[in-house]
């Protein structure tokens, strides 16, 4: 896997690097990594952006350090450093939540510490950062955990306001569409997987549409 | 071949150690918060219990240890202090397990009949389990009963659509009951 992805950033530039993580490597849609934990926490908009900020500060970090001690890192025993690098700063952020964001950290309960074995961090450890220098790797880090962040949000505002009438945050509703017969099933497992799949068909129509040299320039 | 093995092996524990200091300073600076959001929680589940019954909550560290050993669940016991500074009921807080986790604020008086039952912290499935969790009205069904332990769809209804969320509360105030009895029978009515 390591420099499959190598030639893409002589042809975008930086800016390619941070942008591409929305639609054309978009992790959620395009890559399929890290699905488990999207379908569960879209239940609701304030878990999104906590989870999606996490999941940004872990991808961005683990890509740095990776990318900067990749050279002492020997191929043999590359997979246990990653993962050594990726659970501690899984584990900062648990600590952080827990110390600072108790209702948060009680509402996301395992996803948190389960985003050790998120593949899109691993994955982008072992397929990006392990070979590419340290600016690219950053920017290849934040590049995805919005991607990933924004189809969470997306997820989420919709289950969320369809499923229970409102969206709320902390214990205020911001948004109330003042009915009490929603469709719950939205915010239940089937929800996240008709939800995740009308997204999907979305982005795939999209991409159907573009132009044929466009596509398909990211693994 | 050895100075290979001895080269990999150093390398990973040279990684290991830098995580784990970097892991012992973030501890370091935020265990102090964590333990006191979880003392304010149990507070405030405890005051929520008690105060019906005009009793004042105190946490008893003593106590809990005491109790420990037999109920390795209860996380929190706190003394009710009547107006005279005696003490004239308990209040505990319980983990049990409904569908998940679930953590409740159980307050006992002096004779051993529930003052009341709060959630403290709930993971059940919204829109199902957690409805009976949140719900003060369902929770409420368990006022007055005691000293003897409630046998769930006899003392009280489970909630229809929510069986393990209403055995997991009913599991809670169970244990709290059992607690009570064993702190009334050791010490009487130690004032």
């Amino acid at each position: 896997m390591s420099g499959e992805e190598k030639a893409g950033q002589d042809k975008g530039g930086y800016l390619r690097e941070l942008t591409k993580g929305f639609i054309t490597t978009n992790p959620l849609l395009v890559l399929m990594v890290g699905l488990c934990s999207s379908l569960a926490v879209s239940t609701r908009v304030e878990n999104c952006i906590f989870m999606g900020l996490a999941v940004i500060f872990v991808l961005t970090c683990s890509n740095v350090i990776i990318s900067l001690i990749r050279r002492f890192i020997p191929e043999q025993i590359r997979i246990p450093i990653f993962i050594v690098v990726i659970a501690s700063f899984v584990t900062i952020v648990d600590l952080t939540l827990k110390g600072y964001f108790k209702p948060v950290y009680d509402r996301l309960g395992v996803w948190i510490p389960l985003i050790v074995v998120n593949c899109i961090i691993l994955a982008r450890a072992e397929g990006y950062a392990y070979s590419n220098k340290v600016s690219f790797a950053a920017l290849d880090g934040l590049g995805l955990g919005m991607g990933y962040t924004s189809v969470l949000l997306i997820m989420s505002v919709f289950r969320e306001l369809l499923g229970t009438g409102k969206i709320v945050f902390g214990n205020t509703a911001l948004i109330n569409l003042g009915s009490d017969s929603m469709p719950v099933i939205l915010i239940m497992f089937p929800g996240a997987f008709i939800t995740f799949a009308l997204l999907l068909a979305l982005l795939q129509w999209y991409n159907a549409r573009r132009k044929p040299e466009e596509e398909g320039e990211e693994g | 071949m050895i100075r290979d093995i001895l080269d990999l092996a150093l390398r990973l524990m040279l990684v290991c150690a830098v995580a784990a200091a970097g892991l012992g300073l973030t501890y370091g600076a935020v265990k102090s918060n964590i333990a006191k959001m979880e003392r304010e929680e149990r507070e405030e589940g405890a005051r929520k219990v008690l105060e019906p019954a005009g009793l004042v909550a105190e946490e008893d560290a003593e106590l809990l240890s005491r109790l420990q050993g037999d109920f390795p669940d209860i996380q929190g016991v706190f003394r009710g202090k009547d107006g005279s500074g005696g003490t004239g009921g308990y209040a505990f807080v319980v983990k049990s397990k409904g569908y998940n986790f679930m953590t409740l604020a159980v307050g006992v008086d002096s004779q051993g009949k529930i003052i009341g039952v709060a959630t403290v912290k709930q993971e059940e499935t919204p829109g199902l389990g957690s409805v009976p969790a949140q719900s003060e009205e369902y929770l409420s069904k368990y006022k007055g009963l005691g000293p003897e332990p409630p046998v769930l769809k006899k003392d009280v209804d489970a909630w229809n659509g929510a069986t393990f969320t209403s055995s997991g509360i009913n599991k809670g105030v169970q244990m709290a009951l059992e607690a009570f009895r064993e702190l009334s029978g050791e010490g009487g009515g130690k004032r």
